[in-house]
């Protein structure tokens, strides 16, 4: 019964916080179903190769393998940012956080803490159901003129990208302290009407914008990085923005300045959370 | 040791703690008394730093809360029975916040015993009813074994028998040196368990003694009088040197005069008495008589003495 406060002891009272809750396991078994689930639908359904055809080369191949394990990003993302809602409104919705700060008066350990718990386990669980999906799925693939190559490390990469995708819009939707609207409608809403505005416009900004948005900045953490023109595999969202924008004389991120923009988004959404907490009356 | 200097908080332009100023000492129970919405609960939680001061600062131990090294071994809070996730076992709650202060989980399980949730601890709260969500909040502000005790209403939502218990447990604590500030608006029940009373209205202290002194201040209040004489009588009392209204035939609500006093004024002059009762000399009245005027919301109708 020794102790004082420590950050520390703040993380594993978080970590504890974190597997106490039913939603949790719910969230993250979903994160990993859709991954492994979506991955194998589309490995299955892929075109059978033209016979007589010539073999895509090796990194389209590659590619194609990635696009497969990665595409239930796009609705994992969704349950991550519902999770990452949740672990924030659950406290304050039922008075949680009046015993949580309490506990901790200085509050920013506390919310540093709920941040980087939630970060670390959102990346191991997203990661583990990239990579199941992508090993699940590779035995379906020779069929399709496919042979996924296990030693190419820029696989790997990109799985790793999609991982830390999935935590970090999850971070940036449950550091929003009281804008969780606003901010799922940043990574959900603004990139479709980015889109149509571009379509209709013809004009170069709204792919420039949009290039800088979670949603799309996080779509080039999980591209396979190689010398690829087309992919085997049906596109994924965001994908055509990119392509377009590819296409046109308007901005394209590389994976890592894709990356600092994530960071860059997940930082602002924190230190304005954390202000705000640290300010109102709990 | 609990000390308040000028303490006030304003939520926009209504002024929920106006100012005030106490010190609860430690070996004691100090009661914190008041009508709903006297500010009572906000005051606890400027004590916690979970809401800031407007203006005016309030120390425990002699530092603000926020500066502690172990917040929960210097002081156990319980504010209401609701500030728990819903969706969390009693165990676990309990688990997270002795975590963050490296509490380790022998204590956790003696202050599940110590509380009587053993049965419902591996339950989740939500279906807790509210009294087992109290005992489930003072079970927390017992985590850290703490030298200050702050309890919000600890017996609100209790059965006869837990009302016993925290009043037990408060008095037992406040023997072993430990300052034990606890609040209510049910006068009976402060009466019983404080030594020492703080009386609050409308975010003001309108009394801050020992409660003897308190029950002291219910002295003197009324006399109850029923006589078919009333007219008579009335003379004759107020020539005895008492004050005495005429609410209504045949009755008289008599001061300054005590009921034996009354009673042999009557004998000597032949006047017959169907009721002769003393109104108030308890606790109860004191603090009515204190709060009457520093009530927010008055009870719509009748809410007599």
């Amino acid at each position: 019964m020794t102790g004082t406060l420590s950050f520390g002891g703040v993380l594993r009272s978080e970590w504890i916080k974190l597997r106490s809750l039913r939603s949790t396991l719910w969230c993250y078994l979903i994160i990993v179903l859709l991954t492994v689930g979506l991955g194998l639908l589309i490995a299955g359904s892929l075109p059978d190769p033209a016979s007589g055809a010539k073999a895509a080369t090796h990194d389209v191949q590659q590619s194609t393998w990635v696009t497969v394990a990665t595409l239930g990003i796009a609705f994992a993302q969704l349950v991550s940012a519902v999770l990452g809602a949740l672990v924030i409104t659950g406290e304050y919705g039922t008075g949680m956080i009046r015993s949580t700060f309490a506990a901790v008066p200085k509050r920013l350990p506390a919310i540093v803490a709920k941040a980087l718990v939630f970060g670390v386990t959102s990346f191991i669980v997203a990661l583990v159901g990239l990579v199941i999906t992508a090993l699940v799925s590779a035995p379906l693939l020779p069929a399709k003129g496919i042979t996924p190559d296990f030693g190419d490390g820029k696989v790997w990469l990109a799985l790793v990208g999609g991982a830390g995708y999935i935590a970090l819009i999850g971070l940036i939707i449950r550091s929003s302290a009281g804008g969780i609207a606003a901010a799922l409608g940043l990574v959900l809403v603004i990139p479709l009407i980015l889109q149509i505005l571009s379509r209709v416009t013809r004009a170069d900004w709204p792919a420039n914008v949009a290039a800088f948005l979670p949603s799309n900045a996080g779509g080039k953490l999980y591209e396979y990085q190689g010398a690829v023109a087309e992919s085997l595999a049906p596109s994924r969202p965001g994908a055509a923005a990119s392509a377009a924008a590819s296409a046109a004389n308007t901005i394209t991120l590389d994976s890592w300045q894709a990356l600092l923009v994530l960071l860059g988004w997940v930082v602002a959404a924190m230190v304005i959370g954390a202000i705000l907490v640290k300010r109102r009356d709990a | 040791m609990i000390e308040a200097v000028g303490l006030t908080k304003r939520y926009g332009s209504k002024t929920a703690v106006d100012g005030i100023s106490f010190v609860v000492k430690p070996g004691m129970v100090t009661g914190f008394l008041g009508p709903n919405g006297a500010g009572k609960s906000t005051t606890m939680r400027l004590i916690v730093g979970l809401d800031r001061a407007t203006s005016g600062s309030v120390t425990v131990n002699g530092s603000r809360y926020a500066e502690l090294k172990a917040p929960l071994r210097e002081v156990g809070v319980l504010l209401d029975a609701k500030a728990v996730h819903t969706g969390r076992t009693a165990e676990n709650h309990l688990l997270a916040l002795a975590a963050t202060h490296g509490i380790r989980r022998k204590r956790v399980d003696e202050v599940i015993a110590l509380t009587g949730l053993e049965s419902v601890a591996r339950r989740r709260v939500g279906g807790f009813s509210l009294g087992m969500g109290q005992r489930l909040g003072i079970a927390a502000a017992l985590l850290g074994d703490p030298s200050i005790l702050i309890l919000d209403e600890p017996v609100n939502g209790l059965d006869p028998e837990g009302v016993i218990w925290v009043r037990e447990l408060t008095r037992h604590l406040a023997g072993e040196g430990r300052t034990i500030f606890l609040s209510s608006h049910l006068m009976t029940e402060m009466a019983q368990t404080a030594d020492h009373i703080i009386v609050l209205g409308r975010g003001k202290v309108i009394a801050d003694a020992p409660v003897a002194t308190i029950e002291a201040m219910a002295t003197g209040t009324a006399v109850h009088v029923r006589t078919p004489d009333a007219e008579r009588f009335a003379a004759v009392l107020t020539k005895a040197g008492g004050t005495v209204t005429h609410p209504e035939p045949e009755s008289l609500e008599v001061t300054g005069l005590a009921a034996p006093q009354i009673g042999e004024l009557a004998a000597r002059e032949r006047v017959v008495l169907h009721e002769l009762s003393p109104v108030g000399g308890s606790l109860e009245d004191a603090y009515l008589a204190l709060t009457q005027d520093e009530v927010e919301y008055h009870a719509g109708g009748t809410a007599s003495a």
